[in-house]
């Protein structure tokens, strides 16, 4: 029976979560740096990915952009596949990974975040240039569009990578270590853009190196050391007894084990 | 590195930058041929070899800039070198094919080395623990002695026309034939065709490849591209730069390009322009002392290009840098004898502005009078004080009082800001603020002030009134009764 | 393409070097063998600093100062090259330096512009005089190697005496020339080269070792980095010279690496290497003798060759990452993987 003036449906049950992993397991050269992890990201979320060195956090978010193969599990994006979602997905890579002399300006930079809308041997239009100015106004360096990159300081070098990822205008971020190596008033600049795309609706995943400021910063936490420790929302999740599995104590059993793989399959 | 180390690199460059010219002239000493009667031929276009020779000069330097400019931002010089060195034994083998010169078989015959030569590193670096330097280091090595083995062998072999196979050593661009000149337009124009099409795609990978990949560009594929493209350019500029020096002109007009400008599309521009010059300017020469190998000169005359924006490019050159800095000690030196003028009328009170004499000054500056005269003169100069000769007292220009104002304000509001902003002991500030009083902007200047009117507070650590910004407007040496001075004029 | 290859005689090219040829061909290997043991004991310290790029460099450009000193001093002399080649080696390191450290142009591309600049001016000076000095492009490319043992010259008498009374000695013909011992002057400097090579790299050995493997551990156990850096540019520069008249100013880059790389791939032990580089550089010598005689080519040409297919098994055929084993530990591992049925 249909009833007219019926509710809409919950939207868990109506949209498929931004991000739902399976059992990814990755390694590199044969040596496997994450095992089994299972997630699902609700949307809208602001998650922190935070864990000690070497625990795998970069390699999840490139794993789950499927910029590393895995070896086993499977990664959905708004419940498709990745190839068939990316331009619902932005990424911020590692600052240091790119060379900062590169002969482009800084408007250059945030244009190429528009590179995915405007597809092979296109050039990019009037309207990219126009949310390519609007994305460097939001990060407040309107004065820096023309100069090159060289001549910013860290955190206005974070910030071109930040207006980037907003000209992509996606719906899932994936950002590596956006707040490593800038001063404290940049760091407040960032997290207040990372609360605006919120508001807009938007699922962020941030690689996290602090652990105080992340409790403050982050709705939800995932703790990561080789495996899920654990993944909720950060009242729940910043527990001593949770931290101190994720950092304290090495895992040598399955670090071990992790080098005894590689040593087989070489 | 000291400037006192610098000048005998500077005079070796520079010595460089004249090899050009220098030899040019002795050139025509050594060779039968009157170089001006050669210089004549070249430049009429007369001869259908210097036709030929041209073009293919503004061809190579066009493909050689283009993807050198790619060379340079992606830090691939060796690979450059590599690639240059390895397509020898495909050369060899094109020469074998039908033992001649036929240029579309050499062509085939170098791209295809250079490719394996590609395919061979990325092998290496994939299967073994060598580092990537090192595999380009064997990969160079290996095919160039390979090639060398195949010319020698060629050209001890009896039959065939075997001239022509040694120019491909050092390069000869009077030996180019229409067929050749041909073969280079078409891959020269299918090189900038493709770069074009492609220029986004290729700057975002070479830029950040992470990025790149994450939008799903073909990464690998462009890099492939990149290589073959770089082949092509390699295989264009053989003929007349010659196998051991190709990598000079794909590194080298592109590095100074690099130097001169801060955009891709532009650097890519000047490469190929300094490409086209440097083949151009090595062909003329080599011409007129009548078949010299091309190549060397083709790369100094690149050398000399690069050696100018090093010295000259107006912010990364050498000179002009040296310039800045040596404007600025000398703005730093002019302020600092205002700053002193300021002193001795601050501790006298301010009385009798105008009468502040030389003696006074070079006490203060703890000089010889006569050195503080010269600084004096220097201010004239530049019009912010005049020496009375018959009285030997020296006299601010407004604006000259202005500035003074404005350096000790800055001292003072720094050491303010250091004290009771960052909790520095008083002691502790006057050496830093010796520095920053030079530097700091119209900007932190009011940031400053702000939290200073904030505290309510009007003179520095040391308690001596901080100069207002109306203090800077009132005629030369007076100011407001109220303000408190400090008559027993401690240092600063 | 059947001319390129000729017929493969055993006789001529593995037995007539040895008997009616010994006289030039035991100083042709001799001179290989020293060229490739010195340029193969630098070079793996270039591999280990990830400095190849450096060797290519200097090895280019030394034939500026090489130029340079045949045109001033008029001679061939062996001090002024060595000199002409030192002064290079420093040009180009400083050189390297002022561009990479006061642009921002990055040091591969620094190197690059240097020694193709130094290079060029080389072959400039020695296309333009090198008639009057006995000079030629091709040498500087590939050497002379088969003019080595024409040049041979006698020795001191009270050495031929000492010879005299040595049993192996005093029959091989090869080293008389009458009641004098000859020997080609330049296998003798190389020699003394190779040796000086080894002796440094023997007594300096523990220096060299933690300057290369860490800068930082170096400087506290009071090691100057600096200078160990700049007398490995010494030793490269003075070994690449010496090198020169027989193996040009290109194949020395592939003497440097490949006996190197060859050893690095067999073992990770630095005095296994250092001893595997000195077996390799002699294998490379005479089956280099052998190729280029059989090839009638450029025999220095043919070392390198032969140098590179020894590599070439060290890569296939090593036990720990060859390609070999790599791929029967595979196939092994997929028939270990198969689930019973």
């Amino acid at each position: 029976m249909i009833t007219p003036h019926s509710a809409p449906l919950p939207q868990t049950q109506s949209q498929p979560p931004p991000l739902e992993i399976h059992d990814l397991t990755v390694a590199y050269h044969q040596r496997p740096v994450l095992w089994g992890v299972d997630l699902v990201v609700p949307a809208g979320q602001l998650v922190g990915i935070v864990g000690p060195n070497g625990a795998g956090k970069s390699t999840l978010i490139k794993a789950a952009m499927g910029l590393l193969p895995a070896a086993s599990g499977w990664v959905k994006v708004f419940g498709g596949s990745v190839s068939e979602n990316l331009r619902r997905i932005g990424y911020v890579p590692q600052r240091e990974s790119v060379d900062w002399d590169f002969p482009v300006s800084v408007h250059d930079v945030v244009l190429m975040g528009r590179y995915g809308h405007v597809g092979l041997m296109r050039r990019p239009t009037a309207h990219d240039h126009d949310v390519a100015r609007r994305c460097i106004e939001e990060v407040g360096l309107v004065a820096f569009a023309n100069r090159q990159i060289s001549d910013l300081s860290g955190g206005q070098q974070q910030r071109v990578f930040l207006a980037r990822a907003l000209a992509q205008e996606s719906d899932l971020y994936f950002m590596d270590e956006p707040f490593a190596g800038v001063d404290a008033a940049t760091e407040s600049a960032i997290i207040a853009l990372l609360q605006a795309l919120k508001a807009r609706g938007k699922t962020i995943l941030v690689v996290h190196h602090d652990l105080p400021t992340a409790r403050e910063y982050f709705d939800m936490l995932l703790l990561l050391n080789m495996r899920v420790v654990a993944f909720g929302p950060t009242e729940q999740v910043f527990k001593y007894d949770l931290l101190q599995q994720t950092y304290g104590g090495r895992l040598t059993i399955l670090s071990e084990m992790a080098e005894a793989v590689r040593q087989q399959s070489q | 590195m000291r400037p006192r180390r610098a000048i005998p690199l500077l005079a070796a460059f520079i010595l460089l930058a004249c090899a050009d010219a220098a030899w040019a002239d002795r050139i025509g000493d050594l060779s039968q041929t009157d170089w001006r009667e050669q210089a004549k031929r070249f430049i009429t276009l007369r001869d259908p070899a210097v036709r030929y020779a041209l073009a293919g000069s503004v061809l190579l330097g066009m493909s050689c800039g283009l993807l050198g400019g790619f060379i340079v931002v992606r830090k691939m010089a060796l690979f450059g070198d590599m690639l240059s060195h390895a397509v020898l034994p495909g050369v060899a083998l094109g020469f074998l094919w039908n033992m001649s010169k036929d240029p579309v078989a050499i062509f085939v015959g170098a791209t295809l080395a250079g490719l394996l030569g590609a395919a061979a590193v990325t092998l290496l670096r994939r299967t073994t623990r060598l580092k990537e330097d090192t595999a380009l280091g064997i990969v160079l090595a290996l095919f160039f002695a390979v090639g060398i083995c195949m010319v020698t062998r060629i050209q001890s072999l009896p039959q065939g026309n075997k001239s022509g196979i040694d120019k491909f050593l050092f390069g000869q661009a009077a030996a180019l034939g229409a067929d050749d000149v041909r073969l280079m337009a078409i891959v020269t124009a299918l090189a900038v065709v493709l770069v074009c099409a492609f220029y986004k795609e290729l700057l975002l990978t070479s830029f950040d490849s992470a990025f790149a990949a994450s939008l799903r560009l073909p990464v690998a594929a462009l890099h492939y591209g990149l290589m073959l493209l770089l082949a092509f350019a390699v295989v264009v500029a053989l003929q007349a730069v010659g196998v051991v020096l190709v990598s000079a002109m794909l590194i080298t007009p592109a590095a100074a390009a690099y130097l001169l400008t801060d955009r891709l599309h532009r650097l890519l521009l000047y490469a190929m322009l300094f490409g086209v010059l440097a083949g151009v300017a090595g062909a003329f020469v080599s011409f007129l002392g009548n078949n010299l190998p091309t190549g060397p000169f083709m790369v100094l005359a690149a050398s000399t290009v690069f050696a100018l924006a090093f010295l000259f490019s107006p912010r990364h050159g050498v000179v002009m840098r040296w310039w800045r800095r040596r404007a600025q000690a000398q703005r730093i030196q002019r302020e600092n004898t205002l700053k002193a003028i300021y002193h001795v009328l601050e501790v006298r009170g301010f009385a009798h502005a105008h009468s502040v004499s030389l003696h006074e000054l070079a006490a203060r500056r703890q000089c010889a009078p006569d050195a503080a005269r010269d600084e004096v003169m220097v201010l004239a100069r530049h019009g912010l004080a005049r020496l009375q000769p018959s009285s030997g007292t020296i006299d601010l220009t407004q604006t000259g009082w202005q500035r003074a104002c404005e350096i000790v304000r800055n001292h003072r509001l720094w050491e303010w800001y250091l004290a009771h902003q960052v909790s520095i002991a008083p002691d502790h500030v006057h050496a830093d603020a010796e520095n920053i009083e030079h530097l700091l902007g119209e900007e932190m200047v009011c940031q400053i002030e702000h939290s200073l009117s904030g505290a309510g507070a009007t003179s520095d650590p040391h308690g001596r009134p901080i100069p207002s910004r109306a203090d800077m407007q009132r005629p030369f040496g007076t100011r407001a009764a109220a303000d408190v001075v400090d008559t027993k004029g401690r240092m600063p | 393409m059947n001319t390129l290859l000729p017929a493969f005689d055993f006789q001529q090219v593995f037995i007539e070097p040895w008997t009616a040829n010994a006289a030039s061909s035991v100083w042709i290997v001799a001179m290989g063998f020293f060229v490739a043991t010195a340029c193969g004991l630098v070079g793996n310290y270039l591999i280990l600093r990830r400095m190849v790029l450096v060797g290519d460099a200097i090895s280019h450009s030394v034939l500026a100062g090489i130029a340079v000193a045949f045109l001033l001093s008029r001679s061939r002399s062996s001090g002024a090259m060595f000199v002409g080649a030192l002064v290079a080696g420093v040009i180009t390191t400083l050189l390297i330096e002022a561009i990479h450290k006061r642009t921002r142009v990055k040091q591969d591309s620094a190197i690059g512009i240097t020694f193709t600049t130094l290079f060029a001016f080389g072959v400039v000076l020695i296309s333009l005089y090198g008639g009057k000095v006995d000079l030629d492009q091709e040498c500087v490319l590939y050497g002379e190697i088969s003019n080595v043992p024409v040049m041979a010259a006698p020795l001191p008498a009270a050495l031929s005496r000492v010879a005299a009374q040595v049993p192996v000695l005093k029959d091989a013909g090869i080293f008389w020339r009458g009641a004098d011992l000859v020997a080609p002057p330049d296998v003798l400097r190389m020699a003394g080269v190779t040796l000086l090579v080894a002796l440094l790299i023997g007594v300096f050995y523990k220096e060299l070792l933690a300057s290369s493997f860490d800068p930082g551990l170096a400087f506290s156990l009071g090691i100057n980095a600096t200078v160990m850096h700049h007398a490995l540019m010494a030793a490269l520069s003075v070994v690449v010279v010496s090198a020169f008249e027989a193996v040009g100013a290109i194949l020395v880059i592939a003497m440097l690496i490949l006996p190197g790389a060859t050893s690095q791939l067999l073992s990770q032990r630095l005095p296994v290497i250092l001893g595997l580089t000195v077996l390799h550089a002699a294998l490379s010598a005479v089956l280099g003798l052998h190729l280029g005689t059989w090839l009638n080519c450029s025999i220095a040409g043919a070392m390198v060759v032969a140098g590179g297919g020894l590599f070439g098994l060290a890569w296939m055929f090593n036990t720990r990452d060859g390609i070999i084993c790599r791929w029967a530990r595979r196939s092994q591992q997929r028939s270990e993987a198969v689930p019973p049925a």
